[in-house]
């Protein structure tokens, strides 16, 4: 804050300083635009410095956001941002971990009946949408348990063709049959949101009762889910399809500009209700300084800026100059940012720059198409392909060995996780991949024709990537082509069952295996999550069973034996599971890694006078 | 004739062609013949590449996607550029990059002759309605940005197939740049056959009843190709860039290693101070560009009749 002040001040001498050489200098008209320039420079207001003392947090998005309507956010970037805006019913405790879901906007846990199939959620009182001209007289309501079932309803609206139906699909009583409906509908207009639902009642205003058509205890991490955050119905009304660029919540921040392919900025929410920083977390937090701001109100930043930086290179630079409050570590400056024990380098704790690492709860992999009748019948050529890759010399060159290697697809972050899993994953082995070639060329029945790999970008690193993975099938004899497209293109591919061998991940949603076993479910084939297009009776069975199962040691054990089958029949060569390095300098507060990162600006805070003496390092520096 | 020769005293004098005459000035400039000669060994290169990855040659330098030491190794007496992510020979991939390169500008070059030569000699000969709908053509195509041009060519051709060939990797960049880069050739031809077109000998062609193709072919085109020639040797450097630049922006050759798609990779790599594969598509560009240049102006110099000084 002190430096901050110091900051205006030179601002303003600045100025005096220019008056008196109007008033000393008889040559005006040089001085007259010395000045204007000086008063332009002085007074201009970006959105990286405006030279107040509010608490602004800075950070860069690597690509344009699609837009910030709940419903329709499938993407990590946009729901990064709106997470500031919207709130779910649930939310994951910040410290605490293993990650676990306590109330937002629902007034306490969900009460779930007996037979676990009908949940009743109290909403919380007293929340109010940000005021904006949707409203009545432009003051923001009060948020109603109907406008969750409003904001679901469209989600299940065909008219509106979210990505997100998957969330409900088969899951609520009657409402399938209200997807139907909207089928019928002519128009987006014409369908009637007023339509009940057996599944969804709102006995009162606060008040949600959830009626499933199977049990379904992963209901919970949807409900945390951003797309099935509340939106009011006069603000769809009011805005129509512009609803993507306005964005009413009742979240700790509001909208205030939003400079497409320049900047996002956002401010605090004045309406915002009592909400305070938790007062409990993991061991080790306290230490940290975590738990100083324990039971203060949220959320401390005043303005929150996102700049659009595609590059690696100048975001990178922004961060070391101060502009950006953290970063991620571009895989070229890893050496200048971590040392070989993979601490911080003497430069950067000179910067006083933290690192902080932390599991991403994903899996990649180069994935098999099961209908593909050269690779999908022929199981020695899937594993003579799964051992081909030579996943540790990946991780060196791709990843600076930071992630972890891959046997299963279930992550190390989660509770499913097999410890055991390295015993029966497979790991590069070329004597073994070759030997499974001469298995697959005997199954085949003679040489084995080209194979083709697709990869999701076209870019420098995914085109390293595919030569790489292209070198290793070589290595063992086989050929393989690959071929590079954008994403849209891959997904057309994946969709239409075109992509014989491809490379792919999946983060996970939430914190249960579950969301990774259904990607092998037979029901889910492509166009639906399932892009391998894998069945097999006895998974489905297996998954079937497992998601209608309460968290239990019977759970986690199903699980694993589900990951096994995979594993056995191999319609994925699993190659690694990211962990995250990030750095951020140490005037940003309260910074703990989070897996699901949405929403986490509020408890964030700024020491302006670290800020300040950043800039008077870098100063001494030059 | 004798009898003439010795009562004037007049020696025998042999006439020149304009292309043995051309050819006699450009060996004066010693300047242009040695870009010649670094031309013609880029060309050799490009010619060993291919027949060396034709017919499986087992030679070290040619086998560019051999692992011959660690990854990002810099420069040293055995690799003399260093090596790259995968520890392959930067030096090797420059070498096999000026296979990409000049087949794609030769490529290129002989596809935008093809188009704008005939259709130049086609307008300027025959004017009228035939002239404007040439000219309205290369001129909507003259007035869409080049690259950008080039770029939604490359981009609608890539992975497409035409009379059952795939056009992958550089098929579909030579056919981008070949189809959008006539126009310039097709004006030059244009004009020059406009003004030709009442010489003599075309008059004298025609009212010998000579068909219109066989005047353009036969009579016409040869007298103006000196001016296909120099226009060739100035296009192949741009068309060397082209290729660049579209392997930079990834819509080149994937699989193998070209000058543009070297500097796309070292583009990142320069922050981890890895600057020798840069350095090498860089000097390679340049020395064929510079070369290039200078014997194309060379060539300018002694063919156009304008522009000879001596």
């Amino acid at each position: 804050m002190v430096n901050d002040n110091k900051l205006a001040r030179y601002d303003i001498d600045a100025i005096r300083h220019c008056r008196f050489d109007w008033m000393i200098n008889k040559h005006g008209i040089i001085t007259l635009l010395l000045f204007a320039s000086m008063i332009i420079s002085s007074c201009g207001k970006s959105p990286q410095d405006n030279g107040t003392q509010e608490m602004v947090l800075y950070s860069a998005l690597p690509s344009k956001i699609r837009g910030l309507d709940p419903g329709d956010i499938g993407d990590v970037l946009s729901a990064t941002v709106a997470g500031q805006i919207f709130e779910c019913l649930y939310q994951y405790h910040y410290l605490k971990r293993p990650y676990e879901l306590i109330p937002q906007l629902a007034e306490d846990m969900p009460e779930v009946s007996a037979d676990c199939l009908t949940y009743t959620i109290k909403v919380k009182k007293g929340v109010y949408f940000t005021d904006d001209p949707a409203f009545e007289n432009g003051k923001g309501r009060e948020l109603r348990a109907e406008d969750f079932i409003f904001a679901w309803k469209r989600i299940a609206d065909v008219k509106y063709l979210s990505k997100n139906w998957w969330i409900f699909d088969g899951r609520i009583v009657g409402f399938d049959e209200f997807r139907e409906y909207t089928k019928s509908c002519e128009k987006a207009a014409d369908v009637d949101y007023s339509r009940p639902v057996e599944g969804l009642q709102t006995p009162d205003d606060y008040t949600l009762v959830i009626k499933l058509t199977r049990p379904w205890p992963q209901i919970i991490y949807l409900l945390a889910h951003q797309p099935t955050a509340p939106v009011a119905r006069e603000v769809v009304d009011y805005y129509g399809k512009d609803i993507v660029s306005h964005p009413i919540g009742t979240g700790p921040f509001i909208l205030k500009t939003w400079h497409r392919g320049s900047y996002i900025e956002m401010v605090r929410n004045p309406g915002f209700r009592q909400q305070f920083y938790p007062t409990e977390g993991e061991p080790g937090d306290a230490e940290a300084g975590l738990l100083a701001d324990s039971g203060k109100r949220l959320p401390f930043c005043d303005r929150i800026v996102w700049t659009f930086i595609e590059e690696d290179q100048p975001r990178w630079l922004q961060f070391l100059l101060g502009k950006l409050d953290s970063s991620a570590i571009p895989k070229d400056n890893f050496a200048q940012a971590v040392d070989m024990s993979q601490k911080l380098t003497p430069g950067m704790k000179e910067r006083n720059i933290h690192l902080k690492t932390f599991r991403d709860p994903d899996t990649f992999w180069i994935g098999f198409n099961m209908e593909d009748p050269i690779v999908g019948k022929n199981k020695p050529l899937r594993k003579a392909l799964s051992y081909a890759i030579d996943r540790s010399k990946s991780n060196e060159l791709f990843s600076n060995n930071r992630n972890d290697l891959a046997y299963g697809f279930i992550p190390p972050l989660m509770k499913a996780y097999d410890p055991n899993v390295r015993d029966i994953g497979i790991s590069y082995d070329p004597q073994k991949a070759r030997q499974f070639v001469r298995q697959a060329e005997r199954v085949h029945g003679g040489k084995l024709p080209q194979l083709k790999l697709s990869m999701p970008g076209t870019d420098t690193l995914s085109r390293q990537m595919g030569q790489f993975y292209q070198r290793g099938f070589e290595e063992i004899g086989l050929d393989v082509e690959v071929e590079y497209m954008d994403w849209p293109t891959f997904q057309d591919k994946l969709k239409t069952k075109g992509a014989q061998i491809f490379s792919l991940g999946w983060i996970a949603d939430y914190p249960d295996a579950e969301n990774f076993l259904q990607l092998f479910y037979s029901k889910n084939v492509s166009p639906g999550s399932n892009n391998f297009n894998y069945a097999s009776d006895e998974f489905d069975k297996l998954y079937e069973k497992v998601i209608t199962m309460p968290d239990s040691p019977e759970r986690i054990a199903l699980y694993r034996k589900a990951e096994r089958l995979i594993i056995e029949d191999c319609p994925a060569a699993f190659l690694f599971h990211r962990v995250a390095y990030v750095l951020h300098h140490d005037w940003v507060l309260n910074y703990k890694p989070h897996a699901f990162q949405y929403g986490l600006s509020k408890y964030r805070r700024i020491d302006l006078e670290k800020r300040g003496a950043y800039k008077e390092l870098l100063k001494k520096s030059r | 004739m004798t009898d003439l020769q010795s009562a004037t005293g007049l020696k025998s004098q042999k006439g020149r062609s304009l292309w043995a005459d051309g050819l006699c000035r450009l060996r004066k400039q010693k300047l242009a013949m040695l870009c010649f000669v670094i031309v013609a060994m880029y060309l050799s290169l490009a010619v060993f590449m291919y027949l060396a990855e034709t017919f499986q040659w087992d030679i070290d330098v040619a086998n560019w996607s051999e692992e011959v030491g660690d990854s990002y190794q810099p420069p040293t007496i055995k690799h003399p550029f260093g090596t790259d992510i995968f520890g392959q020979s930067v030096f090797r991939k420059t070498l096999y990059g000026a296979k990409i390169s000049i087949t794609v500008a030769l490529c290129a070059s002989l596809i935008s002759l093809s188009i704008g030569v005939p259709l130049g000699a086609i307008a300027g000969y025959f004017g009228g309605i035939v002239d404007e709908i040439i000219v309205w053509i290369y001129s909507t195509l003259s007035s869409i940005p080049y690259i950008i041009l080039i770029m939604a060519f490359a981009v609608v051709l890539q992975d497409k197939t035409l009379f059952g060939v795939k056009l992958t990797g550089i098929t579909a960049v030579y056919l981008a740049i070949g189809l959008t880069s006539w126009v310039g050739i097709c004006r030059l031809i244009r004009g020059e056959v406009m003004k030709r077109k009442q010489s003599e000998y075309v008059l004298a062609a025609r009212s010998y009843g000579c068909p219109a193709p066989k005047i353009i072919f036969r009579h016409l085109l040869p007298n103006v190709f000196h001016i296909v020639i120099i226009s060739f040797s100035l296009r192949f450097v741009s068309f060397i860039h082209a290729e660049v630049i579209l392997s930079f922006l990834g819509l080149g050759e994937a699989n193998r290693p070209s000058w543009g798609a070297m500097i796309n990779d070292a583009r990142i790599e320069l922050s981890r101070g890895v600057w020798w594969q840069m350095t090498a598509a860089t000097i390679a560009i340049f020395l064929i560009s510079l070369a290039l240049n200078i014997f194309g102006d060379a060539l300018r110099d002694c063919l156009d009749p304008k522009l000879r000084t001596q």
